[in-house]
């Protein structure tokens, strides 16, 4: 029995990271019944544990709820749940394609930020109807006036009607759900056509294998159908189809215009990608659906085991993620010193991090990932060019032309006050500055062209703190361009460790290298030996630091009760020994590697 | 469980007069007339009447009354805890009886009483006899006090040993080189040098934590620990563990009990009991299971504890381990490439770099079977 389109909105909710969608998407649960209140937990729709513990939100996710609006006639609501932070916009643009609204949350205190205004952007660029929200107006703080004319002016949408209200209270969410029902187009779409629907988002189930989230474009999809993947041509018998209330429920079928869930039964985690398209066997459409871009990694680091026997399962895990993640892309990658293991890209610094928590985390391996990289392109003198993740592929520079390195255009929000600190700051990240608008008198917005390598190093937290935290930013890809760029290498005991090696710009080399050599000197415990820690360019020497050899190293007293103190003691030294990895004969903690990121100290 | 029956009887007495700002110990600053030290010894007398009726004092060959500052809490119950020892147990002369003592309660008047009541040893806290680092280390003390103490107690016993601190700040090799003299002038039978450490939760953690007190400087603890051997050696002594050193005859027998795996038992809050048969070791301390290890474990934990001792371990024993522990061969060939260990006239000795790298030499061992 099929909803008849319209009485179906899809929508989704789009906003800044913190400015409170997760909570005002509970609300929603709750006041349409969907979710009983004593069954609630703070943002049920974060359901992974890093994304309650971070307040982000990571996965997308689609629940129905049914609402009963004042015209008296009963809605299907599909809300889609988007994640917030930047890394993360690629998978904001596959939910918004399944919309035909987006209520657009500005929070009352903060006003609009960085990814207001992008997300806001992908909105319009996807046609969807733009409801605005302003949100967290019970803050002492909150200026919903101000707000209102920074969206005006800032995104040129009015902003007049925008809903007040406060996801912590519920005050404003039953009028958001009725402004819902008459703002946002019911879907269009034909229910006797061909099936067409795009799959959104999907994830591994380990009892039911790959699960689809689907939006049904044309026709309808139900239990037994036989079904093709348009991009990747894979044949599924479709297992079960249903609606997440957000427990997951079985329906006959899912019809025209509906968002629900589709068990494919696939195990080959491969197979399902995000972003394609499904239609029917027999009689379906050639064409697929549009509006799907391939989301492009930004960053690059070594994953390696520590314990050389997880190599496998970081494999598995690698291919279980990246189901769910079609940003996720890895290829094996040996290091002489730190074994067999993989380079992953990524969309930003905070999926990577995500990522490398979920597999320590879910998977239980024990990691050391390599300082953070980009894909530069090495213009060889015989004409030949190399895309290069890893600084350890770095070819010998006599049969290097140039190097071009990615540049991003980044938009930074700041308070005027810190015009000037946003300046000196990017500059020395070898910054071009663009231009500046003032969006009201509160907000100046820079644009500016920065290196995706100095974007990747510290600068966003650098940026935070001189600002104090008022600096929002949000950054696209821009191009290549030629930099005097160089590999540096990092020698302990004369040897060079590929895995420390990072490409650094030709001014900047020196400073990298003599603070790096400080660190590592802090860092590098003292062994038996003495351990010299150089940096160099080529065969050049650039700095020098020792870790001098550890002379005594002895619990003196060791009488009765001692024993057990000292038992204690070794057990310590034992684990400590764990997280590290021996370079030859030096034993380098993890935090070695990843020194290399906080140079700028 | 049945157990092998404690040849070493280790009884604590955690009452001081001043806590010294380096001293992590467990035992508590308490007025000398405070009546929680008459219930502590009451207590500490019935356990010991207890022991013996169960029959676990029937082969203890060494006591240790430790501390704390046993001599700090006074002749009077000094004397009725050891009476009650001695009607609990044969504390015949060939008992080592060993009773720690600080220098400013050492008074020729305990040195008799504890002496006739079967104490033999004492073993002295002098640290240094220089009084700028004693008052470094906070210390009640000073220098003249602690040379009339030793005197006192070598006027009675036949066996004194004290301890020095080396790696104080302000110290230098010269000032610990006057010390180690000093020790063997003063015809001590015995001495043990420890490096300072700065432990957790003690003012000398905060104070070097907050800059007011200086670090202690690893290389010159290294330097001074390897001095000791050199002076006390001239004077007469060997040195038989990394810390410990004696003349022919008096190395301490109580604390050779320790590092050999015999059992030991332990009287008066925080002090150990190690029980043990032939296939496991525990160790209780308050009533708590602090250790409990199998046949495996015993026999790495034997191995590591002999490595503090110069004599070390015969090949026979670790060939004797391998039928237990596989890898201990491999293990000894590493330390011995890695010049922490030296093999000779069919023994595995640490060598002076491997009782400065103790950790490292133990921790290979100790994994053995962690």
């Amino acid at each position: 029995m099929a909803t008849d389109p319209q009485y179906i909105r899809n929508f989704s909710i789009i906003a800044h990271i913190d400015h409170g969608k997760s909570t005002l998407s509970d609300r929603i649960l709750e006041l349409t019944g969907t979710v009983a209140k004593r069954d609630m937990t703070d943002q049920l729709l974060d359901s992974m544990d890093i994304e309650r513990e971070r307040g982000i939100t990571i996965k997308s996710q689609a629940v129905r709820v049914m609402y009963t609006a004042s015209d008296g006639h009963e809605y299907q609501f599909n809300l889609i749940d988007t994640p917030g932070h930047v890394d993360f916009t690629y998978e904001v643009s596959r939910s918004l394609a399944a919309c035909e609204g987006a209520v657009l949350v500005v929070d009352a205190t903060q006003g609009v930020e960085a990814q207001t205004v992008a997300n806001a952007m992908m909105a319009m660029n996807a046609n969807l109807e733009i409801i605005p929200l302003i949100n967290k107006i019970d803050l002492p703080s909150a200026d919903p006036e101000r707000v209102k004319g920074e969206i005006e002016d800032g995104l040129a949408i009015l902003a007049d009607d925008a809903i007040l209200a406060s996801g912590k209270t519920g005050e404003g969410v039953p009028d958001l759900l009725e402004a819902v029902v008459t703002m946002v187009p019911a879907p269009e779409g034909d229910a006797n056509a061909p099936l067409r629907a795009l799959i959104f988002d999907s994830y591994f189930d380990p009892y039911r294998g790959v699960v689809a989230l689907v939006r049904v474009v044309d026709g309808s999809i139900k239990k037994g159908d036989e079904v093709r993947l348009v991009n990747a041509g894979t044949e599924i018998l479709v297992e079960e189809v249903g609606a997440r209330h957000p427990a997951e429920i079985a329906l006959p079928e899912l019809s025209v215009g509906e968002v629900g869930y589709l068990v494919t039964g696939l195990k080959d985690v491969s197979q399902v990608r995000v972003g394609d398209t499904i239609t029917t066997s027999k009689g379906g459409v050639t064409e697929p659906l549009p509006g799907y871009r391939e989301a492009k990694p930004m960053v690059y680091t070594g994953l390696f085991p520590i314990e050389s026997d997880q190599y496998e399962d970081l494999k598995e895990a690698l291919e279980k993620l990246s189901l769910n993640d079609p940003a996720l892309i890895w290829e094996p990658e040996t290091s002489h010193a730190l074994g067999f293991g993989f380079r992953v890209g990524f969309l930003g610094l905070l999926h990577m991090e995500v990522i490398k928590e979920r597999l320590e985390r879910e998977f239980g391996l024990d990691l050391i990932a390599t300082a953070p990289s980009v894909e530069y392109h090495v213009f060889m003198t015989n004409g030949e060019v190399i895309s290069l993740h890893s600084p350890q592929d770095m070819p010998d520079p006599s049969k290097i032309d140039h190097v071009e390195e990615p540049y991003l255009k980044a938009t930074i929000m700041i308070p005027p006050d810190y015009v000037g600190a946003v300046m000196d700051l990017t500059v020395s990240h070898r910054g071009t500055f663009k231009t500046m608008n003032y969006l009201s008198t509160t907000t100046v917005e820079q644009i500016w062209e920065i290196p995706s390598s100095e974007l990747i190093l510290d600068y966003f937290d650098q940026l935070k703190s001189r600002t104090k935290g008022y600096a929002s930013l949000d950054y696209e890809f821009d191009g290549y361009k030629p930099g005097a760029l160089q590999k540096l290498d990092i020698l302990l005991s004369g040897k060079p460790v590929d895995a420390l090696s990072f490409i650094v710009h030709k001014d900047k080399a020196y400073d990298r290298g003599r603070v790096l050599c400080e660190k590592l000197k802090g860092i590098i415990p003292q062994q038996m030996f003495e351990v010299p820690i150089q940096a160099a360019v080529g065969g050049r020497v650039l700095a020098r630091q020792t870790v001098r050899a550890k002379r005594k190293d002895v619990l003196a007293k060791c009488y009765g009760g001692d024993i057990s103190r000292k038992r204690k003691l070794l057990e310590k030294q034992k684990a400590g020994k764990k997280r590290m990895k021996a370079i030859g004969n030096v034993e380098v903690p993890q935090e070695a590697f990843m020194a290399i990121l906080k140079v700028d100290e | 469980m049945p157990h092998d029956p404690y040849k070493a009887l280790y009884i604590h007495l955690p009452f001081c007069k001043h806590r010294c700002a380096y001293c992590d110990f467990a035992t508590q600053a308490i007025s000398a007339d405070s009546p929680a030290i008459d219930e502590y010894i009451e207590g500490l007398v019935m356990d010991i009447r207890r022991k013996a009726k169960e029959g676990e004092l029937a082969h203890i060959e060494t006591v240790y009354l430790g501390g704390g500052t046993p001599s700090y809490i006074g002749q009077k119950r000094l004397s009725s805890l050891l009476y009650a020892l001695g009607v609990s147990m044969d504390l015949t002369p060939e008992v080592e009886c060993s009773m720690e003592a600080n220098p400013e309660s050492l008074t020729p008047e305990l040195i008799r009483d504890v002496y006739a009541l079967g104490v033999n040893r004492l073993s002295i806290g002098v640290q240094s006899f220089d009084d700028g680092l004693l008052k470094t280390l906070d210390r009640i003390h000073d220098s003249a006090r602690a040379e009339e103490a030793v005197r006192a107690a070598l006027e009675r016993f036949e066996n004194v040993s004290i301890d020095l601190m080396c790696g104080i700040p302000g110290q230098t090799p010269d000032m610990f080189l006057a010390d180690l003299q000093k020790a063997a002038d003063l015809g001590v039978t015995h001495v043990s040098v420890y490096p300072l450490t700065i432990e957790d939760h003690t003012p000398f953690r905060r104070m070097v934590d907050s800059g007011e007190l200086e670090d202690v400087n690893e290389e010159h603890e290294a330097l001074m620990m390897g001095m000791a051997p050199n002076v006390l050696g001239a004077a007469g002594f060997h040195r038989y563990e990394v810390a410990s050193y004696a003349k022919d005859g008096y190395e301490c027998r109580h604390n050779k009990a320790y590092w050999t795996g015999v059992p030991y038992l332990g009287l008066g809050a925080s002090a150990v009991t190690m029980t043990q048969n032939e296939s496991r070791r525990m160790r209780v301390q308050d009533g708590q299971v602090v250790d409990d290890l199998d046949r495996r474990q015993m026999c790495a934990e034997d191995l590591m504890m002999k490595m503090r001792m110069c004599a070390g371990v015969s090949e026979e024993e670790v060939r004797e381990a391998a039928l237990l522990l596989p890898d201990v061969l491999e293990v000894f060939r590493g330390l011995v490439r890695d010049h922490l260990v030296k093999r000779e006239n069919g023994r595995y000795t640490p060598t002076l770099g491997g009782w400065l790298l103790g950790n490292e030499l133990y921790g290979r061992i100790y994994e053995l079977a962690p």
